[in-house]
């Protein structure tokens, strides 16, 4: 019987255990969180402006706007997915991710915003003068504009957004984007701590602000676009404290002047925008969007049968899944292209151990490659790769063959003037020959003009299929020029950009992408001899004047003139060859046909969603 | 029994400090860090920007200090903050995860036990039968399938086309309380509990079937078949009891391995828990996460096997502790 007994105590447990496991099931989930920085293709923040208000875009598919449903209707609600939750970080000063832009690109508004040109107009501001030498603009702002918990948007939160990104502790509290304050006058002694005024944004009166730049600024524009956060819920907060405010992270208490309020939430799995009523350009048609984070390959099916409508940003509908998406008839689909790209990059010169271990970039101490050191040898790689067939293959044909480290959209973008590399083996050939990398032992394959054998590496990253699959398509075609290839083993994305960043000791070659702002096409950063992500340590004196000259005033405030600068640099680019540039991939928007109204901009899907509808 | 449980869990201390350090170690050794990864994202912030922020997170002290500094952080109860999700406290993301992480898993253990145990034991009982045969090919069938292609096709079939269940997350909404949060939990549960939980049977399945089957075959068992004892009697007083050792042992590690979350079921459900949460954090370099984690699923699994041994002695009274 005892026996009996304790056996029957054990289910008792165990049902007990159930119990408290079921109750517990009843209580309310709040969540969390994960991160994704594989792929370097993803994080976009080409939208930090966030609504605009021209229209019309390139070579779309779906036709836009006044659909056959007629007259746009109030009410609806719209779900759309994206694949991975975002971290967080509402604040738009202080989110890194395409996937908070895609709640704050509803919820904040920039003084100016892009058009489908990428020309800057009006936003939260109607008009603006610029001074003479472009160091002062004075931004006329919207009269009447409301935050969202119905305070009065008024110059003084422009000041305090600017003021925020300058602040001592920024930095240190997480923030990235100095890019737009440290042009302004003061900002050195303001970030140092050696004042407390910060004379670089002052408000003129409550519905005027003025910007004053301490040197002439080429894009003044693009740096007082940002997204402004109200001085209200944040002027108690300390800066370091702002990243874990409620105002930061909470649903309801993220508050911005967009048409859309973040109203709710349950923590990577569904993020609920409500309509602002009283939305300054007017009431917005939907009740509301709701994002739901739905796994990648489950997405099609859901869209299929109706419980997402749309599928955008940041990465859109694959490329392999285009032709189901355009069979189902009542998704519409627009496609157009990405501003970033892959490259495959040349490794000039290598940085010595002791710069490395130092963190130093100077041009002077490095070594050059002797495998890549030559511009004939990187011409005739170049001439051995068929990067169109990459495209047709592997992008199956939603991509496009770049020849300048230009996003192909802007008015920079000069394919003219860039050698027009495709595959040519007679032409490689001919180059090796002439560079003395010829077969000396007879093995089959080109050896260095010394006669030692001469074997070229090429390392790539994983994160990004389409990339790990282009690599070994790469070696190949490079072997077809008889020049041996050593295919190395990909790295996790994180410690190849360790070994890239300090350690090409013995690299020739290496893939990357990069993705690139919509806001100017400057390549300074990337492409100078000192920028720390010139990972092949390309040394180009003329090319780093012309970079410089592209963005000195005052001849650079003319467009025109910019634009001839930039064409004689994507010259010397496509000579010297610091990376091929393989493709750029495409953005393939799909959406129901249900939702009218949409008309997305080069650099997002989320544009002016106040005039989004649906027909039922 | 209590003197030993002490002594048991006084021993836990200098394992799971080894563990942080080994752990720790291994995530410092890993090349780059938390910024490395973030920093390509977008090539228009100044590297500068991202090197005062190493310096702030103390990621450029020496390994030693930077343990130091963590551990006695920890030692206080604070596992500090995620070097990847800007302003969020390590607990506070590990919180809601381990919740649902601790749902699924028990809920997919019960599927596995439910289904498993009544089945090895009906297979032990009549051997080489067609169900028997039936019962082990289903099991390993569950075994072989990968756990997202079982996955996605429990999706398409019975969320996408019969809309049966839903296909994604674990509830319906937010704000949601009360009976109508636990019936939706519930029935988001099911697919990925399915799933998660039918892998596991075919290891209990055929455990059962053996510890059965060879305790049917002792000598006590055919004395009390002898004394004229029913057959359910023999099976369920006497058989059982002693089949279950094992699977009580196998019980002890699953608990660590069930909380430790299940990724791919995770991911394919996009059911946010542990292990996703883990698996990214190792990939960005978060560890003040991954340090969390590690010593949470420590714990648990030390928690997990003393457990076991305490219920030997509870099933089996000829096994004690002194």
């Amino acid at each position: 019987m005892i026996k009996r007994s304790k056996f029957s105590l054990a289910i008792l447990m165990l049902v007990l255990v159930l119990g408290v496991f079921l109750a517990a099931c009843g209580g309310d989930s709040d969540d969390n969180n994960d991160n994704n920085n594989n792929d370097d293709q993803t994080n976009d923040q080409t939208n930090d402006n966030n609504d605009d208000n021209s229209n019309d875009s390139t070579n779309d598919e779906g036709n836009d706007n006044d659909s056959a449903s007629g007259e746009p209707q109030m009410g609806g609600k719209l779900v759309g997915a994206m694949d991975t939750a975002p971290a967080g970080v509402f604040n738009p000063i202080f989110y890194e991710e395409a996937y908070e832009a895609n709640i704050l690109d509803f919820t904040h508004e920039g003084l100016l915003s892009q058009d489908d040109t990428l020309q800057f107009g009006p936003g939260l501001a109607h008009d603006w003068d610029i001074n003479e030498d472009n160091t002062e603009i004075t931004l006329y702002l919207e009269e009447g504009v409301k935050w969202h918990d119905g305070e009065d948007f008024t110059a003084d939160d422009v000041v305090f957004t600017y003021r925020s990104i300058a602040s001592p502790g920024y930095i240190e509290a997480g923030g990235v984007r100095t890019e737009y304050v440290d042009k302004l006058v003061g900002y050195e002694d303001f970030v140092n701590g050696d004042t407390d005024e910060f004379e670089g944004v002052v408000a003129e009166d409550e519905l005027t602000v003025t910007f004053k730049f301490a040197q002439p600024n080429v894009t003044i524009l693009k740096d007082v676009a940002f997204p402004i956060i109200p001085e209200h819920v944040f002027a108690d907060v300390p800066i370091g404290e702002m990243p874990e405010h409620p105002g930061t992270l909470d649903a309801g208490e993220v508050i911005g002047t967009g048409p859309f309020m973040f109203t709710e939430m349950l923590e990577r799995e569904q993020y609920v925008l409500e309509k602002n009523p009283d939305y300054w350009q007017g009431e917005p048609y939907l009740d509301s969007i709701t994002w739901r984070i739905v796994e990648g390959s489950v997405m099609l099916g859901l869209l299929e049968n109706g419980e997402i409508d749309f599928i955008a940003d940041p990465n859109g509908v694959a490329a392999q899944d285009y032709e189901s998406v355009a069979g189902l008839d009542h998704i519409k689909i627009h496609e157009q292209a990405d501003f970033g790209y892959q490259l495959m990059g040349f490794i000039h010169n290598h940085r010595t151990a002791e710069d490395a271990e130092s963190g130093t970039i100077n041009p002077d101490n490095w070594v050059p490659n002797e495998d890549m050191g030559d511009p004939l040898v990187r011409q005739a790689i170049a001439w051995t790769i068929d990067r169109q067939a990459i495209v047709d293959q592997l992008l199956l044909g939603h991509g496009s063959v770049i020849n300048a480290p230009i996003a192909q959209q802007f008015w920079a973008y000069d394919e003219s003037a860039a050698t027009l590399y495709e595959k040519d083996l007679d032409k490689a050939a001919e180059l090796l020959d002439e560079a003395g990398y010829v077969d000396a032992d007879g093995d089959g394959y080109r050896d260095t003009p010394d006669g030692e054998e001469w074997v070229v590496n090429l390392n790539y990253p994983t994160g990004n299929e389409l990339r790990e699959r282009s690599a070994p398509i790469l070696a190949q075609m490079i072997e077809e020029a008889g020049i041996q290839v050593d295919l190395r083993q990909p790295k996790e994305m994180t410690a190849y950009v360790e070994d890239l960043t300090n350690n090409t000791g013995d690299w020739d070659i290496y893939l990357l992408g990069w993705s690139l702002g919509s806001g100017d096409p400057d390549p300074s950063g990337l492409w100078r001899s000192q920028d720390a992500y010139n990972f092949g340590r390309w040394n180009n004196p003329d090319s780093d004047q012309l970079i410089a000259d592209a963005i000195t005033p005052p001849d650079a405030f003319e467009q025109s003139y910019r634009e001839e600068v930039y064409s004689e640099w994507q010259g010397y680019f496509s000579e010297d060859l610091p990376a091929l540039l393989l493709y750029a991939q495409n953005k393939i928007y799909g959406f129901n046909e249900r939702l009218n109204g949409v008309n997305p901009m080069p650099y997002g899907f989320n544009n002016d969603p106040h005039l989004w509808w649906v027909s039922e | 029994m209590y003197k030993y449980i002490i002594r048991r869990i006084l021993v836990f201390i200098p394992m799971l400090f080894a563990l942080t350090v080994i752990v720790f170690g291994l995530a410092q050794a890993a090349p780059g860090d938390a910024l490395t990864g973030q920093q390509l994202a977008d090539p228009r912030v100044d590297p500068e920007v991202y090197e005062k922020q190493r310096e702030a997170l103390g990621l450029n002290d020496p390994i030693p200090v930077q343990y130091a500094k963590w551990i006695s952080n920890v030692a206080q109860g604070d596992f500090g903050k995620s070097l990847v999700f800007n302003g969020r406290s390590v607990a506070d993301l590990i919180e809601a995860r381990f919740a649902n992480t601790l749902y699924l898993g028990i809920f997919s253990l019960f599927i596995t036990i439910v289904v498993a145990i009544p089945i090895g034991i009906y297979s032990a009982r009549k051997p080489y039968s067609l169900l028997d045969y039936a019962a082990t090919g289903f099991g390993f069938l569950g075994l072989a399938i990968p756990n997202f292609f079982f996955g996605l096709i429990a999706i398409y079939v019975l969320s996408i086309n019969l809309g049966w269940f839903p296909a994604q997350g674990t509830l319906s909404g937010p704000g949601m309380a009360g009976f109508e949060a636990f019936f939706s939990r519930l029935h988001h549960m099911v697919l990925p509990g399915i799933t998660l939980g039918l892998a596991g049977t075919a290891t209990y399945m055929r455990y059962m079937r053996s510890e059965v089957l060879d305790v049917l075959g002792s000598d006590y068992i055919r004395t009390a078949k002898a004394k004229g004892m029913s057959d359910s009697n023999v099976l369920y007083k006497h058989t059982l009891r002693n089949a279950l050792i094992p699977i009580i042992t196998l019980m002890g590690f699953e608990i660590g391995v069930l909380l430790s979350g299940a990724v791919i079921t995770e991911q394919v459900f996009q059911y946010p828990g542990l292990g996703t949460l883990f698996i990214s954090s190792v990939t960005n370099r978060d560890f003040p996460v991954v340090m969390a984690i590690t010593l949470i699923l420590g714990i648990l699994i030390l928690i997990g096997n003393l457990l076991a041994d305490i219920f030997y002695s509870i099933v089996d009274p000829r096994i004690r502790y002194d």
